[in-house]
């Protein structure tokens, strides 16, 4: 039967795709190889293949919608095994990208998240308000004096009521952000799948969906998808340090945090004065080296170093006509290797009693944490949440992948 | 100018190196409107590719039809001179004024030849056959196939000096055997060249995840040809290697290493017209065969091509599938043959098992392999890029771009006119 279909192509979507790595799009003449060596494509409506011809006609609803954008793990086997160069990994890589800034919001934070000529803009935030805020409240102090004398901490230079104050509402927002864009993610994957064939589930059952998570964070945290890829099964390692270091960092974090504000609640219970008396006599960081809270921290601190290190080795050395890195790509494995050498630089100089540096590079370190997590929902990081719903969405719908 | 002024100033020779159907036309058009032509053909026979057919297009005749009509002029025309196990070694001078160094390897078998096949009964020494890409063998002195032209004998230099040589010699009743026979030098001079130096087919083995030469019931289209051929090692019966079983389902591989950026990257011309071929040879054979044909788009130019292709389009028993086989299993117990593909139009990954697979290679130019010993410019992919303007050396046929006999035979027509304008303007 002649079916009419009336495709109405996004021609700003396909420049999109080409800006943030996908600038072979074009070259695709649909051979479909890619969907046959892929290692981790389903059986019933395999990928890439279907997604490269989407893309070339501009179908940008079809793709932000597409479940499968997220099931692939960039392991880059279609790339390698593409008989035309047109790099399939690369462009689902800049599909992704466009869908986290289709579902992010505030757009206009989007835009600047994903354009190299806003970076400066983007650094400039954090510095500013920091400041400002610090000499506002005057919780920000130049001539630091110390609270424990003879011992150099940070919080005596940036207060940790500054931090949180900052970092608290800063995490909110991402979080905020977050779940406004997964709403909409997960009824328009829903939607899609359905309109696709892909699943047979018609409406979203939530509990039998959040039963599914489990099986798929262990999957996460085992790192599987990534080993069953051919190509680029090495960067499993790379990929798996950097996560467990950012999930030993958020372990460290809330530690601190927990304690912090446990021992000062609990001097304010015994002795009142909570901004006095409780404050100083709470249990600040730093932490002694022997402290095993400490040991994770920095254990942490040098997995985030070394993955970062060794990826940014990886994709320099990797061959052009098989993986590209895009800007995007450049700006999370950039902060994260400065995330590590700042933070990791703090503790060394504060070590070594250099009072003055060490309280700059804390101050870099802040900035860095900062854009982490302000821009979190609009970077490349964002695959942390997206692919994680969608592979939780997958696993509940059906949409299995090949089998082994 | 009047045509008898143009001929009377043509001075000088033709080479055409290469013996297959281009260089055989390209020699041929030269000669008959009186020309020296001299015929340098690597192999010891001549017909190249096309006498590896079974059958060839435009009219599906066997390659005899074709060929013995060429043989049978160059034998009467007293300006053809041919040399065959010989190879242009040095190229010097200039269009019009080049100087050749040609090597003739030795054959160990004379003009007495007639053909007999003593040779061969006495021999004990078994090679593989080349000519039908070692799906066979054959003794050590052999006849090339049939139909070879010239047709003599050839002793394979891996006996020389051996028992088996001896035999040989012994054996031939018109002393055609000369086993001290040596290799030979000489140097022609010719105004111009004409390079027919033809194709081979892309050595599928680099196509790791099409798994020839890992598989036995994974063949090629050229392979193909030879089971398919009476003068091939199946005697005409296209059965699978493993087993020699009767196929009940085959499918055909596009684009093979063709159109492909890690093998050749364009395309090859050929190969779907050869494979709707091979489903026209199997309907002969088996009419209820299965065959199932991947492509990524079907090339069938031409009004003639097209309507062959229509022919086996409304077969039910011929499915064509948009999507390019990307992986290959091998069921160990039954040597049958899984090809897994996307079919693009529905989306729906196929894993079809058949009892033999064919790939479609593509045609690689020689040159891409061995290097010509001329100032020739080349292509990236080692086709030979005629220029014109400095005249002199042109390519014909697959030498130049991947063609069909029909094409590459008006083709090397045309550089056979090319050479004869150097020789005139000389």
């Amino acid at each position: 039967m002649a079916q009419k279909v009336v495709l109405e192509p996004d021609v700003q979507f396909i420049r999109e795709v080409n800006k943030r790595g996908g600038d072979t799009l074009k070259k695709c003449f649909q051979c479909a190889t890619c969907s046959v060596v892929c290692p981790i494509s389903p059986e019933n409506k395999p990928f890439p293949r279907k997604e490269m011809i989407d893309a070339s006609w501009g179908l940008s609803g079809k793709l932000v919608s597409d479940v499968d954008v997220w099931l692939c793990h960039q392991c880059g086997d279609c790339s390698v095994k593409c008989p035309r160069g047109a790099r399939p990994g690369d462009v689902l890589g800049a599909i992704r990208n466009y869908a986290i800034e289709y579902y992010a919001k505030p757009k206009v934070l989007a835009k600047w998240v994903n354009d190299p000529k806003m970076l400066p803009a983007l650094v400039a935030i954090p510095v500013v308000l920091f400041l400002v805020v610090g000499l506002i409240t005057g919780l920000l102090h130049f001539k630091p004096v110390p609270l424990h004398e003879g011992v150099i901490s940070h919080g005596d230079f940036f207060s940790s009521w500054l931090v949180d104050i900052i970092f608290i509402p800063t995490f909110t927002f991402a979080a905020v952000v977050f779940l406004l864009g997964l709403k909409n993610f997960v009824t328009d994957l829903h939607s899609s799948a359905v309109r696709e064939g892909k699943v047979t589930v018609q409406t979203i059952n939530w509990k039998e969906f959040l039963l599914a998570a489990p099986k798929v964070l262990l999957t996460i945290v085992k790192h599987e998808k990534f080993t069953e890829c051919g190509e680029n099964s090495d960067r499993a390692t790379t990929h798996m340090m950097v996560l467990y270091g950012f999930i030993g960092l958020f372990i460290v974090t809330g530690f601190f945090f927990l304690v912090l504000y446990g021992s000062m609640f609990a001097q304010y219970l015994a002795h009142g004065d909570f901004f006095g008396y409780a404050y100083k006599h709470a249990w600040h960081s730093p932490y002694s080296q022997w402290n095993p809270v400490k040991w994770l921290a920095n254990i942490s601190g040098i997995a985030l170093l070394v993955g970062s290190l060794v990826m940014m080795k990886n994709r320099l050395t990797k061959d052009p006509r098989h993986a590209k890195t895009s800007y995007q790509d450049w700006y999370l494995v950039g902060l994260v290797f400065l995330l590590a050498v700042t933070g990791l630089g703090a503790e060394m100089t504060r070590l070594a009693g250099a009072a003055g540096l060490t309280y700059f590079v804390y101050f870099l370190h802040l900035v860095c944490v900062f854009c982490l997590f302000a821009y979190t929902p609009f970077s490349k990081l964002a695959h942390l949440v997206y692919r994680t719903v969608a592979m939780i969405y997958a696993e509940y719908a059906g949409r299995e992948a090949k089998k082994a | 100018m009047t045509q008898e002024q143009g001929a009377a100033r043509a001075s000088g020779s033709i080479m055409v190196v290469g013996g297959g159907i281009s260089g055989l036309t390209a020699a041929l058009e030269a000669a008959e409107v009186g020309h020296e032509v001299f015929i340098v053909e690597k192999l010891p026979y001549l017909g190249g590719r096309v006498s590896q057919l079974n059958n060839y297009f435009p009219k599906l005749c066997p390659p005899t039809c074709g060929l013995e009509i060429n043989f049978r002029r160059i034998k009467d025309n007293p300006n053809i001179k041919v040399f065959t196990m010989a190879e242009v070694t040095k190229v010097t001078g200039t269009p019009g004024n080049y100087e050749t160094t040609v090597k003739i390897s030795p054959r160990y078998v004379n003009d007495n030849c007639t053909a007999c096949g003593d040779c061969a009964k006495a021999s004990q020494t078994e090679i593989p056959n080349e000519f039908n890409f070692g799906m066979d063998k054959t003794k050590a002195a052999y006849l090339p196939y049939p139909m070879a032209f010239p047709l003599r004998y050839v002793i394979s230099p891996q006996v020389i000096g051996t028992e088996d040589a001896k035999r040989i010699k012994e054996a031939c009743k018109y002393n055609a055997v000369e086993l001290d026979m040596e290799p030979k030098t000489i140097k022609l001079p010719v105004a111009s060249i004409i390079w027919a130096t033809g194709w081979q087919p892309y050595d599928a083995t680099k196509i790791d995840n099409l798994g020839f030469g890992r598989h036995k019931n994974i063949i090629t289209n050229m392979m193909m040809e030879r089971l398919a051929s009476p003068s091939g090692p199946t005697k005409g019966n296209i059965v699978r290697p493993s087993d020699q079983k009767a196929p009940e389902s085959i499918a055909f591989v596009q684009c093979a290493g063709s159109r492909d950026e890690n093998h050749l990257p364009y395309c090859s011309y050929i190969c779907c017209m050869a494979s709707l071929k091979h489903v026209a040879y199997i309907r002969e054979l088996y009419p209820k065969a299965k065959c199932h044909i991947f492509y990524i788009d079907l090339r069938a130019p031409g009004n003639r091509y097209e309507k062959f292709y229509k022919k086996f389009k409304d077969d039910p028993n011929t499915v064509f599938i948009k999507g390019k086989v990307a992986e290959v299993l091998e069921d160990t117990a039954t040597g049958d043959i899984t090809v897994v593909a996307e079919n693009a139009v529905t989306g729906e990954k196929i894993s079809q098992k058949v009892n033999m697979v064919v790939l479609a290679t593509g045609m690689e130019p020689s040159a891409a392999e061995t290097k010509l010993p001329a100032d020739l410019k080349f292509t990236d992919d080692g086709f030979i890029l005629n220029d014109y303007a400095k005249g002199g050396m042109f390519a014909a046929g697959c030498a130049a771009k991947p063609a069909d006999v029909v094409s590459s035979n008006q083709h090397a027509t045309g550089m056979a006119l090319h050479a004869i304008q150097t020789l005139v303007n000389r």
